[in-house]
């Protein structure tokens, strides 16, 4: 994702991300883009900045008689050593994982429909309803026309693809809310990689679409 | 103790006899007269400061309790936050950076992760390792000219600064998780009013914190949620 990204989060997200109000599927593929974009980190900086001003005013509330000395007595306790992070690792030739990603188990590419492989990522604290998923789709390939029970967020990791809202390259993310429907394409050129994390089933148009729906686990 | 009275020299000096203060209780520490949190944090990293915990715990805990309570929390797993919250504090306080952010945003940062980890944890077991998604984010204009005191003091100025409306739609979101659908139901105003709002307050906080004019990014920046054009 060597590229300034074109297409961001809405600031909603980004102050949801910044608040810990995402689920968390949604702020893995928000911290995808995060990793490419000086833009999107200045928003969430600003927002954490602000949860900081908010806790600062926070009314002090009486605390437990023994707080301090439980605090006090905890502060010798030997502490977890963070593992030292993973090392990079691409997702394919010359599409590094995102860092994201990398404490996470990946494991291969399975087919699910033509010119359509998906690796279905276990996200620690995933809320039920939740589902993380790498695609990768071959150039030229059309998905089926879906909409969404619930919000969902795609950030491109490599190739591109294209929808009635536009292109969208590496490190763009596309947000869907359960009010659109849409049926995106990849372009041409090299497979389009991407993450995706969604919340609520898909809502597949078209008899095709539907009948393979069980089977795909969408 | 007046040790933090000039908390710049007190960092780098060190303080004459802190080892005498470890093993004391609560009682034996008077009420610091005006630490600022960073020279509390930055004492803690460089020398394991009791009294400098005890002094950031007197006065972040309880914020940290309320404010735990405020995001849904019962009493007792408030209290319990706060408890984690410091201690991280203790933990974690030579990832400090007075270059990066203020202590108050560091504290918040962490304060977050440990509610975000506690809910995910009573859910599913979650390994130990911090999780990359939570990690702070990056230095945001890592120049020399960039003085992050400077740059957070505008950004709190602009929260001050929003029109009332837009400023309780920000508020909220830290508090409520479906902000969008809560925000319209407790307000009652329409969904697309309060993404508008939203949108025009955090365009202007950013362009504060990159001291910039502009009070917004442009339209066609933004990706489109849902919807046909």
């Amino acid at each position: 994702m060597n590229r300034t990204p074109k297409h961001h989060p809405t600031e909603s997200t980004l102050l949801r991300f910044a608040a810990g109000r995402l689920p968390a599927s949604h702020a893995l593929v928000v911290a995808a883009h995060l990793e490419g974009c000086p833009a999107c980190r200045a928003g969430v900086r600003a927002a954490e900045i602000v949860g900081g001003a908010l806790l600062a005013e926070m009314p002090a509330a009486v605390m437990a008689e023994d707080a301090l000395t439980r605090a006090l007595a905890r502060l010798d306790e030997p502490a977890s050593k963070p593992a030292p992070p993973p090392p990079a690792r691409d997702l394919a030739p010359g599409v590094p994982l995102p860092a994201a990603l990398r404490d996470l188990a990946v494991p291969r590419w399975r087919w699910m429909a033509p010119g359509i492989h998906r690796i279905a990522l276990d996200i620690p604290g995933a809320a039920p309803g939740e589902r993380a998923y790498l695609l990768r789709v071959a150039p030229g390939t059309e998905l089926p026309e879906h909409g969404h029970e619930g919000e969902e967020i795609t950030c491109i990791l490599s190739g591109s693809f294209s929808d009635t809202t536009g292109t969208y390259g590496p490190g763009d993310v596309a947000e869907m809310d359960e009010e659109g429907d849409h049926r995106p394409v990849a372009d041409a050129g090299v497979p389009c990689i991407c993450l995706i994390a969604t919340q609520g089933r898909l809502r597949m148009r078209g008899l095709l679409a539907r009948l393979i729906q069980p089977l795909v686990g969408v | 103790m007046n040790e933090y009275a000039s908390p710049p020299a007190a960092c780098r000096a060190g303080l004459a006899g802190a080892e005498a203060l470890d093993g004391m209780t609560p009682d034996d520490i008077a009420p610091p007269a005006s630490p600022d949190d960073a020279s509390l944090v930055l004492a803690i990293a460089t020398r394991r400061d009791r009294a400098a915990f005890v002094a950031l715990f007197s006065r972040t805990a309880p914020r940290l309790r309320s404010w735990f309570m405020r995001t849904g929390l019962a009493a007792d797993r408030a209290e319990d936050l706060a408890q984690e919250t410091m201690l991280a504090v203790w933990r974690k306080a030579d990832t400090f950076d007075p270059n990066r952010a203020s202590a108050a945003t560091w504290i918040f940062t962490i304060a977050r992760n440990q509610r975000i980890d506690a809910l995910r944890r009573a859910g599913r077991p979650l390994p130990d390792a911090d999780d990359p998604s939570l990690a702070p984010a990056e230095p945001v204009a890592p120049d020399a000219a960039y003085d992050v005191a400077q740059a957070e003091q505008r950004v709190r100025a602009a929260l001050l600064d929003l029109p009332a409306e837009q400023a309780e739609v920000v508020r909220l979101a830290y508090f409520e998780d479906r902000p969008h659908g809560e925000i319209e139901r407790s307000l009652g105003i329409p969904l697309g009013t309060v993404k508008s709002r939203l949108r025009l307050a955090m365009g202007r906080l950013r362009a504060r914190l990159l001291d910039r004019d502009a009070p917004d990014r442009p339209m066609q920046d933004q990706s489109r949620v849902g919807g046909r054009p």
